[in-house]
């Protein structure tokens, strides 16, 4: 089979230029920046050089500790509920004919609105003297609580906003695997006596598997990224308890200059997903399915 | 900002402008780079004066404030600043001054002075490069203020009225006040607790310079102590707690400025200590309370008088612009340190950083009672941090008081552990500083 | 669980049949669910909108009575610094020419990649460094993107946030499309090749008919993305080039938030993306939905 060479390089230069340029480039500039410490002094940049001084200081960092502590508790918490309640309301309404144009346009509406906004929502609705939860707590006769101000509460409270921001996406596309399953196996299932949870247990939710992974993945990468709906929501606080790793990158790097310091951590963020990342795909190469 | 108070300031800026002859522009356009805010309204108004007056251009570049210092940053690093003047915050100016971005005022038209009304806010305007000090012996002319941003005690009142109290001049004095007017639905105080980039490091000022104690302390041979750690801080941030727990808000630890400005507007504190924004509590669209709030400088202690933190703005002139454009926003600061500036920009509702007008008649009017409280309080206004790593030290002392405060960590705990995280970052940036003697 | 069972009968109930009474109760009680949800997700939207009306003393005070008002919508649109429609524009343009260029180069590469023997080293390290980018939050080579592109004259340009949203929603494309693309059966390509077909030819007549949903799907969500995103525009623009999330966020000050102006402005601009849905709901959908199912 012959191919044609230069087709066969023009269709993917773009993409390779591209990434070399503003994904490889940044890196070799990061990582060069990493063993440095930045001054500016008579508005020149100066580098000195400080070897892995700048690697040495992160495992004592208290807010990296409690950002990436905090991301992996956020992104695996706020995706499994949002994929556990996205499911089973999926369950509940395949072949829902009646209002699905209204139903579907309800839950597409979440996923089009900015995360600032979001997060400017639901801070106002959190507030703890004029916000709507705190009102209706009172007038259910319960004492309010501090949503964004009590450490121990901070943290579930961002996640919920979470939630209720991503579960309709899981839902939409849970619904949509669901709906395209062949109707003829669980005819047959039936047939053979199989009981309802039989059939939920061993038809639908194999069959189902490869688009839970789907909306998984989708998921879990943007939770691991979460900014923009904590920024305004708390902007890491009470104390460190809804610190995440981004923030964590941007306060050290932007915000306190600390330039040679925030790109030792954005290396090392990076190398550990990549890690992860490898790690995950031995893990799972023998299974198949690989997208 | 409502449609109200924009007409208001829309016909302030126009009176100034009809009482002088249009001109055509004689300077270049120049870009200002600020940061939103409630004075905000009253400057566009005094830059859109300026420009009716005097035929010239001038842009505004206006952002979320968190993402200004880095803006401002970015630009005076470029081979050519796209901004001609910087609206520079006090917690942060030091860095700006350090790294020899600013131009002094004077290199770019030697008869240029600083009015005399206008207040040098601890001599902030002024930096000497070879001592590396905030001085103006000796010191170049750096910047123009723009607002004097000070922590004023905010009170309401017709409460005060109602239970026959008077303005207190000490904490003690707060506190017993405070839990006067403390009731089911109002909170004798409410404090800004909260981590943020300068929140609740702001807020503790006041109560831990006036028991003595502080947070980096420059000495006057110009070197530093850290003072987190001392005596006079822990017996600050001891009456901070004791204010907090007792006729305080439930949730310190979670109140930004922005909440506790809330709690006055909607009547649910009776007390707090916040940066003036005047024309908020007497705008019915805004507040519950038009006409009760009253002012006074943030209270002491019997030893130690009211000692406010400045969080005031300086206007500085970054050097990698243009000579043309420098002289462009030099003409813009000499126009706005004029006096008639200073009143369009107080009658337009911000703070004014003139002396004469904040002590002028303008004062006895009641919508500028503010006024008084200002220029009593300015004269023991302090600066907060005078090294440009104090965005490293904010870091650590917005958690660790937000922790104590929250209760996460007691107080001994939090104020040691900040004082060798604080120790560590000035070490590293080439201080000479010692270990801190920690708290027993 | 038993109304999730529930669920497989009506699906293998013969649709003509009469509904029993317990299936006419499952329908009512898959109704209820249905529509509390969409109640605690519609909340926010109404509470939004009515923010928007409201003065600010309204909204803090929880009034559920009030005079409606227009000055937050005022403010926003005339206001001489808000911006807005400059905002709004800036979002336009950046999202459109970003997900067009994303979707030529995604496809270009995803078809590439799957049907023109590249050897597998290329494709899985091209494909790992993609997913490892993509996971890595954009915020770390924000900076590094900003020095980048002053120095080559491109800071606070259109061209440079296109481009480094282009490369952020690339791996999405280039994943999504790489789905597609493996749709657009070997043989096909091959026939073609033999029929002397070059493979901008192949490209338009074979590929192109094939993966048109997968085109739609991934440029919606791509469209979506880039007019959501914050961190990256945060540091790269100023204000001729600012888009919505930061005009909104500009909204949140120093010392107080201006909620009637945040609302009016996050009203404002929903109300774009609320019309197309409105009038394109089942074509966004299936576009959202087609990159996990198809």
């Amino acid at each position: 089979m012959k191919t044609d060479t230069f087709w066969r390089h023009a269709t993917l230069w773009p993409a390779l230029v591209l990434f070399a340029l503003l994904t490889i480039l940044p890196l070799i500039k990061l990582l060069a920046l990493s063993f440095h410490d930045v001054e500016w002094i008579n508005r020149e940049a100066v580098w000195d050089w400080v070897g892995l001084a700048n690697y040495a200081r992160l495992p004592q960092d208290n807010l990296l500790r409690a950002g990436a502590l905090n991301t992996l508790i956020f992104a695996v918490v706020a995706v499994a509920l949002q994929m556990l309640i996205g499911f089973i309301l999926a369950l509940l309404t395949t072949r829902v004919v009646r209002g699905r144009v209204f139903y579907r346009t309800v839950f597409i509406l979440p996923i089009l609105v900015p995360g600032i906004i979001i997060g400017a929502i639901w801070k106002l609705m959190y507030s703890y003297d004029f916000g709507v939860l705190n009102s209706l707590l009172l007038w259910l006769g319960l004492a309010p609580q501090d949503w964004l101000g009590n450490p121990d509460l901070a943290l579930l409270s961002v996640i919920v906003v979470d939630v209720w921001h991503w579960t309709p996406f899981c839902f939409l596309l849970l619904l949509a695997g669901l709906e395209s399953l062949p109707d003829d196996i669980f005819e047959a299932a039936k047939i053979d006596g199989a009981s309802r949870w039989q059939q939920l247990r061993h038809i639908t939710l194999p069959l189902m598997l490869p688009t839970i992974a789907v909306t998984f993945v989708f998921r879990m990468i943007l939770a691991f990224k979460v900014f923009d709906e904590i920024y305004l929501l708390t902007g890491g606080g009470p104390g460190t308890s809804t610190e995440v790793i981004s923030f964590t990158i941007y306060r050290r790097f932007f915000t306190e200059d600390q330039t040679g310091y925030g790109a030792a951590m954005s290396i090392a963020v990076i190398a550990v997903i990549a890690a992860g990342i490898i790690a995950a795909t031995r893990a799972t190469a023998g299974k198949g399915a690989k997208a | 900002m409502t449609y109200q108070s924009r007409m208001t300031a829309t016909l302030a800026a126009s009176a100034l402008a009809l009482s002088a002859s249009l001109a055509a522009a004689e300077e270049a356009p120049i870009t200002i780079v600020i940061n939103q805010s409630p004075w905000f309204p009253g400057f566009q108004a005094v830059v859109e004066a300026y420009e009716d007056e005097t035929g010239n251009t001038v842009e505004l570049d206006v952002n979320p404030f968190a993402g200004s210092l880095e803006k401002q940053r970015t630009a005076v690093r470029a081979d050519e600043s796209p901004f001609d003047i910087l609206i520079m915050n006090a917690g942060f100016f030091v860095e700006f001054y350090t790294g020899g971005f600013i131009a002094p005022l004077q290199e770019i038209d030697a008869s240029f002075e600083l009015s005399d009304d206008i207040y040098t806010f601890d001599d902030s305007t002024c930096w000497n490069a070879e001592a590396k000090t905030i001085t103006c012996d000796g010191g170049d002319l750096l910047s123009v203020p723009v607002n004097p941003n000070v922590l004023i005690l905010h009170y309401r009142q017709d409460l005060y009225d109602e239970a026959g109290l008077s303005v207190p001049k000490t904490w003690d004095e707060l506190y017993e006040n405070a839990k006067t007017l403390q009731t089911d639905r109002r909170y004798g105080i409410s404090q800004r607790g909260q981590r943020g980039t300068f929140d609740v490091t702001y807020d503790v000022f006041p109560y831990i310079w006036s028991h003595g104690g502080g947070i980096v302390d420059q000495q006057d041979d110009g070197s530093f102590q850290v003072s987190i750690n001392s005596e006079g801080t822990l017996a600050g941030m001891e009456t901070y707690l004791k204010l907090a727990n007792d006729v305080g808000h439930p949730s310190t630890a979670g109140q930004t400025q922005t909440n506790v400005i809330q709690n006055m507007a909607t009547g649910r504190a009776a007390h707090i200590n916040s940066v003036p924004a005047p024309g908020l509590f007497d705008d019915e669209s805004k507040s519950m309370v038009v006409g009760q709030v009253a002012y006074a400088p943030p209270p002491g202690t019997a030893e130690i008088p009211s000692a406010t933190p400045l969080g005031h703005w300086l206007a500085g002139v970054p050097k990698n612009i243009s000579d043309d454009n420098k002289q462009a926003a030099l003409a813009f600061l000499s126009w706005f340190q004029t006096d008639a500036a200073q009143r369009a920009y107080a009658e337009a509702g911000s703070m004014p950083v003139s002396r004469a007008v904040l002590e002028s008649e303008m004062a006895d009017q009641p919508e500028y009672r503010w006024m008084k409280a200002m220029a009593e309080a300015l004269p023991n206004a302090r600066l907060t941090f005078t090294f440009p790593e104090a965005t490293q030290v904010l870091a650590i002392t917005e958690l660790r008081l937000n922790q104590a405060i929250g209760g996460e960590m007691p107080l001994k705990e939090a104020l040691n552990t900040a004082a060798e995280e604080i120790t560590k970052v000035m070490q590293d940036a080439g201080y000479d500083i010692p270990a801190p003697e920690l708290l027993q | 669980m038993t109304h999730a069972t529930d669920t497989h009968t009506a699906l293998t109930a013969p649709r003509r049949r009469r509904f029993t009474a317990s299936e006419r109760q499952v329908s009512v009680i898959r109704h209820l669910v249905l529509m509390s949800f969409a109640l605690v997700v519609l909340f926010p939207f109404f509470w939004i909108v009515s923010a928007a009306f409201k003065t600010q003393i309204d909204l803090l005070m929880g009034k559920v009575l009030f005079t409606p008002n227009l000055d937050g919508f005022l403010d926003v649109i005339f206001d001489k610094t808000s911006d807005f429609a400059r905002n709004f524009a800036n979002s336009m343009v950046i999202g459109l020419i970003s997900t067009f260029l994303v979707l030529v180069i995604a496809t270009l590469a995803a078809f590439s990649l799957y049907r023109l023997q590249w050897p597998a080293w290329v494709l899985h390290s091209l494909l790992g460094w993609s997913v490892i980018f993509h996971m890595v939050p954009p915020i770390t080579l924000a900076g590094a993107w900003f020095t980048m592109f002053r120095s080559v004259g491109l800071d606070n340009s259109y061209t440079g946030i296109i481009l480094a949203h282009t490369t952020l929603h690339l791996p999405m494309a280039l994943w999504m499309m790489g789905v597609f693309v493996r749709d657009v059966p070997k043989e096909l390509v091959e026939a073609a090749q033999i029929d002397g077909a070059k493979v901008p030819q192949i490209l338009w007549h074979v590929v192109l008919p094939i993966v048109r949903p997968g085109l739609a799907a991934t440029g919606i969500l791509t469209f979506i993305f880039s007019w959501n995103e914050f961190p990256v525009v945060l540091v790269l623009s100023q204000r001729q080039t600012a888009t919505v999330p930061l005009g909104i966020g500009k909204y949140a000050q120093e010392n107080t938030i201006a909620f009637t102006e945040m609302a009016a402005a996050s009203t404002l601009s929903i109300l774009p993306a609320f019309l197309l849905l409105l009038f394109a709901q089942r074509f966004i959908v299936r576009g959202l939905t087609s990159g996990a199912v198809k």
